[in-house]
């Protein structure tokens, strides 16, 4: 595997050495009144703590996914069957020792939040049983997701790999599902057996997936199976060229790696084709989050250090040079005041800011009606087609899916427009590398919650009983006027003629009848479907809206506080100044080693920081990484 | 039981020809029904993409004629048929059809189109002399769901054709897992006969059933409890009228099992049964390993090819336990396969009542006609029409059968299996509707159906019978009247 390449650079730093520089910062901040730049820390030295690199793994049902991972982890933490097994996700990450929990919401009598989920921990032989589709079938347990802890190496790094139900069954519930669950995570594998090539649903689920997750392999499973993979793994290559150009593409068999450690055979191990996605996972997936979090933290060390520094130099070179204290005061002024400048509303950032939220709701809005209308207009369309009495279950499922699947078109499309937003915030903010805020629109999860389901349909069905009712209604008359005007003739009320008359009228109300109640289901119907999209659009408006108010409001705070910092520095650093050219010489000669003392740790921070930066750099590691 | 269905099918077809006898185009399409009335029934193989079609009609037919490839393979619908002399016709879109070369490429029929793009081809048509086309015509679909847009819309096209009746008068539905578009495709099939007959006229396969179960040994066994639990799914009862595990690949290949394929199965059988299953383990591992006795390379990536691993795993299993000679390798290596079972249900459900399915189509086409191009002076036609839908019983029976088979009906289940029975739900000959033996005689079957009648009437004169219920009595009835005429009609002549 990669770690033998002899052309390696110096291992890149841990999280661990992380941890320490950022603690290092910490002490040079100190307990003073920096507050704001300890927080940052803090929260630095908490993601550190935490980090969880999440892999989902996706494909058709019977494709082979839950055995594909518990060949990567080698241990049966996901039900196979020969049958359709995974019912609900299962995330399998590291723990020691192994142990399983199921996670399941709770319904809140309260009826507050509705998205409180307890953890249950559960034995881990009993795992099937909540999971799989024979112990838990179609999810009737309501089970939102399992998850295994298991003490392999391999997990170590924080891998957390997702398995999910096969899309592409009956109804497409668990395509939403899935879909909802890419925003979240770093990476996904496709799983598509070596039977055959890329059907065009999987390729359409493909290019969805796409668009929300940055980082998609390919996974051609079940090698040992079809004699002819190689030419489906040419076909397929070719297909994921079409799609986007550098998807990479794994033949395997999860059986042969199986096999291989249960015979602890690594010719076969290698054979498997296991050796590559793990080198894959480790150097790409891994590799890049761990990257991303590098650079990130090494951006926060730099800012901190370089707020530290500020303060300190100019205080060193007051003391230095108390003639030229004004010169250095008037240009910290300066700078501080166009700091403060950033902090005011009417910045240009703020404005871009704005103006940009309140052009994507409209757009929003405008997107999700236009979506939603062609829906109704297919709906009507289809009712006036037909009686939807009889057929209204499934009328209502169909409508469910295509709103569902509409809805989360607009929410992956809003998240996307809100990250172009932050960039174009971001660049109007500072020429200077800033980090952007972490952003999570698109998890169209809980938007249809507050959606009532949809409501019941007379199905048309006319009892015996009202037929004979309806029927008599019309002869009643028939029988009546024929009956009278055979009076005259001298006949009885009821005669031959009248019972005729009443029969045929009878017979012509109820086919009346009936005609007017399909009309009336039909229209019916309509009003029904109209109500429930116009309760979407309302609901699900708000909900969007909530969350691009969110989005706002992060970027805001989060650009405010960096302007925060910059001013406080500043501040800081004219009053070290003022003060410094103020102060005895001999507290000066004290004070300047100090400050020279402190500076020096300050600015060996700043290098390691640097190291690790220029390390995580784009690009400056990949050609090494995938070595 | 009354050949007379298909005539009066025929009739009708005459009587709608001189309707319209100065509208060319209809014409055209009435002498094209006429013509396909007495053709043999046409069974198309439909299904998703890579399901294996191409591969179960060379087993159906017992030759390996169809060409089948890794990559997605049949592009043009092909009609394969039966013909005293092998033959390739070419329809075009446009012009006129002309003859293509007969050419064979390991065995396997190659398609040259000289030219002429997939697109631009109607349909190829291939007349073979083989027998097991002489009850009928088997159509090859290109796979729906494809990435290539156009070969699925010529598929759905064909099939569904939604102005027209179906080119098609029965489909064998493979399905590899009970897909989304598998449902989808049968509805709309269904939905395109019947609004113009209530029958169902399709049966689903699970196709590739020695993958289900990743090649092992009881592939089959998981594949048959899938294939039950898909016959009960209330989805799938509706719209096919059972489900089958077959084997493709092992099916096509015992039926053309090779002296020389024996040969080599025979050497894997004699192996250690532990070297054999390393061997085994993969594809890869079979193909390249080189403790195999003598056994070359070719030879090996030839089983590979034709069996599967499943295969050549069973072969050498069944070789070991008595089937020592090729025949009944052959023979028991296809009952495994499953495919026996689907020749069972074809010949059930299809070839035996293939006058009353063809006759329908023919129906359908006429009404199509009156509904689409309206004439003055068609009442006759249109009173005969009804005449013959109303009356011929035939198509009450399809229908009847129709909803036993998707529990339409609410009836005790050993009642309905005998009015399946009664009504022809196994075949139409009298013997078979009574469950005698063929060769019953004329009085016994006679005393049986008496009291299939009378036990049938004591049924429908029930006062709580459910609606549904009693007018299946009522076919059932008349089915039994009809039985009694026939036997009495023989004793006569």
């Amino acid at each position: 595997m990669a770690e033998a390449g002899p052309a390696r650079p110096p291992a890149p730093a841990t999280a661990g050495q992380l941890a320490r520089l950022v603690e290092q910062g910490l002490q040079l901040v100190g307990t003073g009144d920096r507050a704001d730049l300890s927080k940052r820390l803090e929260q630095a030295l908490v993601r550190l703590q935490d980090p969880s690199i999440r892999v989902v793994v996706v494909g058709e049902f019977k494709q082979g996914k839950s055995k594909l991972i518990n060949a990567l982890v080698n241990a049966p933490v996901c039900p196979v069957d020969d049958d359709i097994a995974t019912s609900a996700p299962t995330v399998v990450r590291y723990g020691e020792p192994a142990s399983a929990a199921i996670l399941v919401p709770v319904a809140d009598n309260a009826g507050g939040n509705p998205n409180t989920i307890e953890r249950q921990p559960i034995d881990l032989a009993e795992l099937p049983v909540f999971v799989s589709e024979q112990g838990n079938p179609g999810n009737r347990r309501k089970v939102a997701a399992a998850e295994v802890c298991l003490p392999r190496r391999m997990l170590t790094g924080g891998l957390t790999i997702i398995d999910t139900p096969g899309v592409g069954g009956m109804g497409s519930a668990h395509t939403l599902t899935t879909l909802t669950a890419l925003p979240t995570a770093d990476a996904m594998l496709l799983v598509s057996d070596a039977s055959q090539e890329y059907t065009e649903p999987e390729l359409r689920f493909l290019r969805q997936a796409l668009r929300i997750t940055p980082s998609v392999a390919a996974v051609l499973s079940k090698t040992d199976l079809y004699p002819d993979w190689r030419r489906v793994e040419e076909l397929d290559r070719e297909h994921l060229k079409a799609v986007a150009p550098d998807i990479p593409l794994f033949p395997l068999s999860a059986d042969l790696r199986l096999e291989a450690s249960r015979l602890q055979d690594s010719e076969l191990n290698i054979e498997s084709g296991f050796p590559a996605l793990v080198a894959h996972l480790r150097n790409e997936i891994v590799g890049k989050a761990q990257r991303l979090q590098r650079r990130s933290v090494s951006q926060d060390l730099l800012s901190v250090t370089g707020n530290l520094r500020l303060s300190l130099q100019s205080e060193l070179e007051a003391m230095e040079k108390p003639e030229e204290t004004p010169h250095m005061v008037a240009a910290l002024e300066h700078a501080k005041s166009e700091a403060d400048e950033l902090r005011k509303r009417s910045a240009r950032w703020q404005l871009t800011l704005s103006d940009g939220i309140n052009d994507l709701i409209a757009d929003m809005e405008y997107d999700l009606r236009d979506r939603l209308r062609r829906i109704q207009r297919e709906a009507e369309a289809a009712i006036d087609q037909g009686d939807p009495g009889p057929v209204w279950p499934q009328f209502s499922q169909w409508l469910e899916e295509s709103v569902a699947a509409a809805i989360s078109d607009t929410f992956v499309w809003t998240s996307e427009r809100s990250q172009w937003l932050a960039a174009q915030v971001a660049e109007h903010f500072a020429a200077d590398e800033v980090s952007l805020p972490v952003l999570h629109v698109a998890d169209s999860g809980d938007a249809m919650d507050p959606v009532d389901q949809m409501p019941g349909l007379d199905p048309g069905r006319v009892n015996p009983v009202q037929k004979v009712l309806i029927g008599m209604r019309g002869s009643y008359g028939g029988v009546l006027m024929f009956g009278l005007l055979t009076g005259i003739f001298g006949m009885s009320l009821i005669n031959p003629l009248s019972v005729g008359a009443g029969l045929l009228l009878g017979r012509k109300a109820y086919r009346e009848d009936r005609e007017a109640r399909l009309k009336r289901r039909q229209g019916d119907a309509k009003t029904l479907v109209r109500r429930q999209l116009d309760d979407v659009t309302f609901q699900v408006g708000k909900q969007l809206k909530d969350r691009l108010r969110l989005v706002q409001r992060t970027i805001r705070d989060h650009f405010t506080g960096i302007a925060d910092e910059y001013h406080r520095s500043l501040a800081d650093s004219v009053s070290a100044a003022q003060k410094a050219a103020n102060s005895y010489a001999r507290e000066k000669e004290g004070r300047i080693r100090e400050i020279k003392a402190e500076l020096h740790k300050v600015d060996a921070l700043h290098r390691a920081a640097e190291a690790v930066a220029a390390d995580a750099a784009p690009g400056a590691r990949t050609a090494a990484g995938v070595a | 039981m009354t050949p007379s269905t298909t005539a009066r099918a025929a009739e009708l077809l005459q009587e709608a020809l001189d309707a319209y006898r100065d509208e060319p185009g209809a014409v055209e399409a009435l002498q094209r029904y006429q013509r396909r009335l007495a053709e043999p029934l046409r069974v198309a193989i439909a299904g998703m993409v890579k399901a294996g079609k191409s591969t179960l009609l060379n087993a159906i037919v017992g030759e390996e004629i169809a060409p089948t490839d890794t990559g997605e393979c049949t592009r043009i619908v092909t009609w394969y048929r039966h013909g005293h002399t092998p033959r390739i016709t070419l329809y075009p879109k446009a012009g006129d059809p002309r003859i293509l070369p007969l050419k064979r490429t390991a065995g396997r029929l190659a398609f040259v189109l000289d030219g002429a793009r997939a697109e631009d081809v109607d349909r190829l048509d291939v007349e073979w002399p083989s027998p097991a086309l002489h009850a009928m015509t088997l159509i090859d679909t290109p796979g729906i769901a494809s990435l290539s847009q156009d070969v699925s819309a010529r598929s759905s096209g064909f099939l569904i054709p939604g102005d027209a009746p179906s080119e098609a008068d029965a489909v064998i539905y493979l399905m590899r897992h009970m897909h989304a578009s598998d449902v989808r495709f049968l509805e709309s099939f269904r939905d395109d006969g019947a609004a113009r007959s209530g029958t169902v006229n399709a049966i689903a396969v699970l196709s590739r059933a020695d993958e289900v179960g990743a090649g092992r040994i009881d592939s089959l066994i998981s594949a048959a409890d899938i294939a039950g639990r898909y016959s009960q799914d209330p989805n799938l009862r509706k719209l096919a009228l059972g489900v089958v595990p077959v084997a493709g690949l092992l099916a096509q290949s015992a039926r053309t099992l090779r002296q020389s394929d024996f040969e080599s199965l025979e050497l894997l059988a004699r192996m250690d049964r532990a070297a054999r299953e390393r061997m085994m383990l993969s594809a890869d591992r079979f193909r390249r390993s080189s403790d195999t006795q003598g056994l070359t390379e070719e030879a090996r990536a030839s089983l590979l090819e034709r069996y599967g691993l499943f295969g050549i795993r069973l072969a050498a299993v069944l070789i070991n336990n008595g089937f020592a000679d090729p025949t009944p390798l052959a023979h028991e290596l296809a009952r495994r396969s499953g495919l026996n079972p689907l020749l069972e249900l074809l010949d059930r459900q299809f070839l035996a009542r293939a006058e009353a399915l063809k006759a329908r189509t023919a129906v359908a086409a006429v009404e199509n006609l009156l509904r689409s191009r309206p004439r003055p002076d068609t009442e006759a036609l249109a009173a005969a029409l009804e005449r013959l839908q109303a009356g011929a019983h035939e198509f009450r029976e399809l229908r009847l059968l129709a909803d036993l088979r998707t529990g339409g009906v609410d009836m005790r289940a050993e009642l309905a299996a005998e009015a399946e029975r009664l009504i022809g739900g196994r075949g139409t000959a009298v013997p078979l509707r009574l469950g005698l033996a063929p060769d019953a005689g004329a009085a016994e079957l006679a005393a049986i159906a008496r009291a299939c009648l009378a036990r049938w009437r004591v049924v429908a004169a029930n006062p709580l019978i459910d609606r549904s219920a009693l007018e299946a009595c009522r076919v059932v009835v008349r089915s039994c009247e009809g039985m009694l005429a026939d036997l009495s009609g023989v004793k006569v002549a």
